[in-house]
């Protein structure tokens, strides 16, 4: 069976310079992947290049979703197309409500599924279930998104985004940074009841104690601009232990 | 181009004589020629006037100024939904329908108050110069007069009052002139609805004069609507004077007509007195929507609240021009102005102005103005949730002109509005069925 997703080669160029210089990686259904690396080191980067965000441009390489060319989609229909990133700085949104953004983005989900509008009723039922799971107060629905939202509390709106939308493959950009203990553990929680054989989760961390709750299946170490080494969760104790210079200085 | 303006004149003077036995209204007779006569001693505006450059005058010159004779009947169906406990007073074309009003009595009913004479020299007459052919041609207008003692009969202490002028016929059989006068005695307050729609598409002129006075701690909630349709042209005119203590609300939402015109001028001639000015204007296509506000702080501890949300699309024009005058005995004056544009398309244009003229040291007096284009990084947010473009940015533009509406009362007027808005919006359905569930 071919990859969920298979990165190859990829080069992108922010502005004038060159961010991911030829990165490889491969995820199959069913796995968690952990991505560590120095600060710079471009993992937002890659990111923003999968969720295809203007500016980051792919100059090389390519990136096969579903055997199929990611890269050849705009940003929302590759989000349609089961890709979700959360992001390391939520965007704050004055104006739009929280539930606008959660209702248009399944209405969209829906469509292109060839489904009807959410039924009113059901969607509040589906996102107050959710928020519960997420221990966000009901308050945040009516809020501007993200708008004045703490930094533990917009980074636990990616996740309630997330466990709407139901993701095939959902990247995390350090959606564990900023989190108080127990808020880490609600997150983790969030994130393991996506995990199915269907499903893929990169997260994006510094911090091996997310690891401890989020189990991973492969972790990834991005310096300049690539992945210089890569191993199972043994290697993230390591890195806890023994920081990045060893890694670097082998690669 | 001032070949083109005198003949512009001299065709108004022209059709001023064929018409003018016919006008009703003998009380004003004498100044309706007056004011032919003073509109040809000071010309129209063109572009090249300093505070008419973006205005989109090119209609008047396929207009007919005489006024509409007849129009097309129209049913109560063509109108919008009244609203619950406001009074309704319908003008067609320029002409009182009764039957399509609710009109209960009291000192409020159709006539044409008689502006006094204006002096042409003072800057501010001169803003007002398309008001002059109103002084001319005007057929039926709104007299809202209310004394103490007339709320004190009705018993009601907020009177409510909605005032719909209708535009049906084509420029070249005839202008529309809505008139409304609004004078409130010591102690009054009024909740006034002011809408300006078309029936039908017709490419029609209207010439709008509004003209409000407020005595001593009177207040007054104006909510004015321009939803004309696609092919009209306004010109609109308002003049308010505040005494002492009074509450000026204006709520100024656009965005109807082809080209529209509003020169507002708001004197705070009493201590104490206090206007908010709130204006949205949303404008697509190839629409002008312009506006010239003044005010002027001509008594001590007078305030200013001023809000501005234009939205250009496409490649429409939208043009504030917000100035505040403080005169020299106006000390203490607070006056905040906040002025937003916001770009949506790559050949919109958008021109917000404020301007200061202080004449006295002891002013508080803010004021900011920007005009930006959607957030990038607020629209890719919203695509990476996999919301259509479309949806992306109408949520955008939403989140930006709210501030104009969320003051807008009555609560059911207001969702009227955001219902028709959201349908300016390319999205319509999709963004109809998204709002509303949370307010
Ligand atoms: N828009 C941009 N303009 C200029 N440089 C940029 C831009 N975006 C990213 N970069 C640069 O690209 C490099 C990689 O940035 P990126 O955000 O991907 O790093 P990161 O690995 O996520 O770092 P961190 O761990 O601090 O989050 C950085 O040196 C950054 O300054
Ligand atoms: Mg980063």
């Amino acid at each position: 069976m071919s990859a969920l997703l298979e990165v190859k080669d990829l080069v992108v160029t922010v502005g004038p310079r060159k961010i991911l210089n030829g990165l490889s990686l491969s995820i199959d259904a069913g796995s968690v992947h952990a991505i560590m690396g120095p600060n710079g080191s471009g993992k937002s980067t890659l990111g923003y290049a999968l969720a295809g965000r203007p500016g980051y441009e792919i100059t090389g390489g390519s990136v096969l979703y579903r055997g199929e060319d990611l890269l050849a989609l705009p940003a929302e229909e590759r989000a349609r197309a089961g890709l979700f990133l959360g992001f390391q700085y939520p965007v704050e949104i004055p104006g739009v409500n929280n539930v606008y953004l959660l209702k248009a983005a399944i209405n969209a989900a829906r469509k292109a599924k060839g489904l009807p509008e959410v039924d009113a009723f059901e969607f509040l039922q589906l996102v107050r279930a959710k928020m519960k799971l997420m221990q966000m107060d009901e308050a945040f629905l009516s809020r501007g998104v993200n708008e004045g939202f703490s930094g533990g509390e917009k980074k636990r709106n990616e996740i309630l985004q997330m466990l709407v939308l139901e993701p095939t493959l959902a990247v995390l950009d350090e959606t564990d940074s900023g989190l108080d203990i127990d808020a880490l553990k609600v997150v983790a929680r969030g994130v393991n009841t996506l995990r199915s054989e269907h499903r893929a989760v990169l997260l994006i961390t510094h911090y091996q104690r997310l690891l401890d709750h989020i189990v991973p299946d492969h972790v990834h170490v991005l310096a300049r601009g690539r992945i210089v080494k890569s191993g199972d969760r043994s290697l993230a104790l390591e890195l806890e232990r023994r920081g990045y210079d060893w890694v670097l200085e082998a690669a | 181009m001032a070949a083109s303006q005198d003949s512009l004149v001299d065709r108004l003077r022209a059709e001023f004589a064929a018409v003018a036995d016919q006008l009703p209204n003998t009380t004003v007779r004498d100044s309706r020629s007056a004011a032919v006569e003073r509109l040809a001693a000071a010309g129209l505006p063109t572009n090249r006037d300093e505070n008419w450059r973006y205005a989109n005058l090119r209609a008047l010159s396929r207009s007919r100024f005489a006024p509409i004779a007849t129009h097309q009947p129209i049913a109560a169906p063509d109108l919008p939904a009244a609203l619950d406990g406001f009074e309704r007073y319908v003008f067609v074309d320029g002409q009182f329908a009764a039957g399509l009003s609710a009109t209960p009595s009291g000192n409020v009913g159709p006539g044409i108050a008689a502006n006094s004479p204006t002096d042409m020299d003072t800057p501010a007459a001169r803003e007002a110069r398309f008001a002059l052919i109103s002084d001319a041609f005007a057929v039926d207008g709104l007299c809202v007069h209310i004394t103490a003692a007339d709320s004190a009969a009705t018993g009601a202490s907020i009177r409510r009052i909605e005032v719909l002028f209708v535009a049906t016929a084509d420029a070249t059989i005839g202008s529309s002139y809505p008139r409304l006068s609004v004078r409130l005695e010591a102690n009054t307050r009024v909740h006034l609805i002011e809408r300006h729609v078309s029936v039908g598409a017709a490419a029609s002129m209207v010439n709008s004069v509004i003209d409000v006075s407020l005595d001593r701690d009177a207040r007054l909630d104006h909510v004015r609507l321009q939803q004309l349709g696609a092919r009209t042209t306004l010109v609109d005119t308002l003049d308010a004077r505040l005494a002492s203590n009074t509450h000026y609300q204006l709520h100024c939402i656009a965005y109807g007509a082809a080209a529209a015109r509003s020169t507002l001028r708001v004197a705070l001639q009493g201590d104490r007195s206090r206007v908010e000015l709130t204006s949205g204007c949303l404008a697509s296509g190839t629409q002008t929507l312009d506006t010239y506000a003044v005010v002027d702080h001509a008594a001590p501890g007078a305030t200013t609240r001023e809000l501005f949300r234009g939205i250009a699309s496409g490649r429409s024009r939208i043009a504030f021009n917000g100035k505040m005058v403080v005169r020299q005995n106006a000390r203490d004056a607070d006056s905040v102005q906040m002025l937003k544009g916001l770009l949506a398309g790559s050949e919109a244009e958008i021109d917000i102005r404020p301007q200061l003229e202080i004449y006295t040291d002891a002013v508080k007096a803010a004021h900011g103005a920007t005009t930006g284009k959607l957030d990038d990084a607020m629209l890719f947010y919203l695509l990476s949730r996999g919301i259509e473009r479309d949806i992306a940015q109408s949520l955008l533009k939403w989140a930006f002109i709210e501030d104009a509406l969320l003051g807008i009362r009555p609560e059911a007027l207001r969702r009227q509005l955001e219902r028709e808005l959201s349908r300016q919006f390319q999205d319509i359905a999709a963004l109809d069925g998204l709002l509303g569930d949370v307010k």
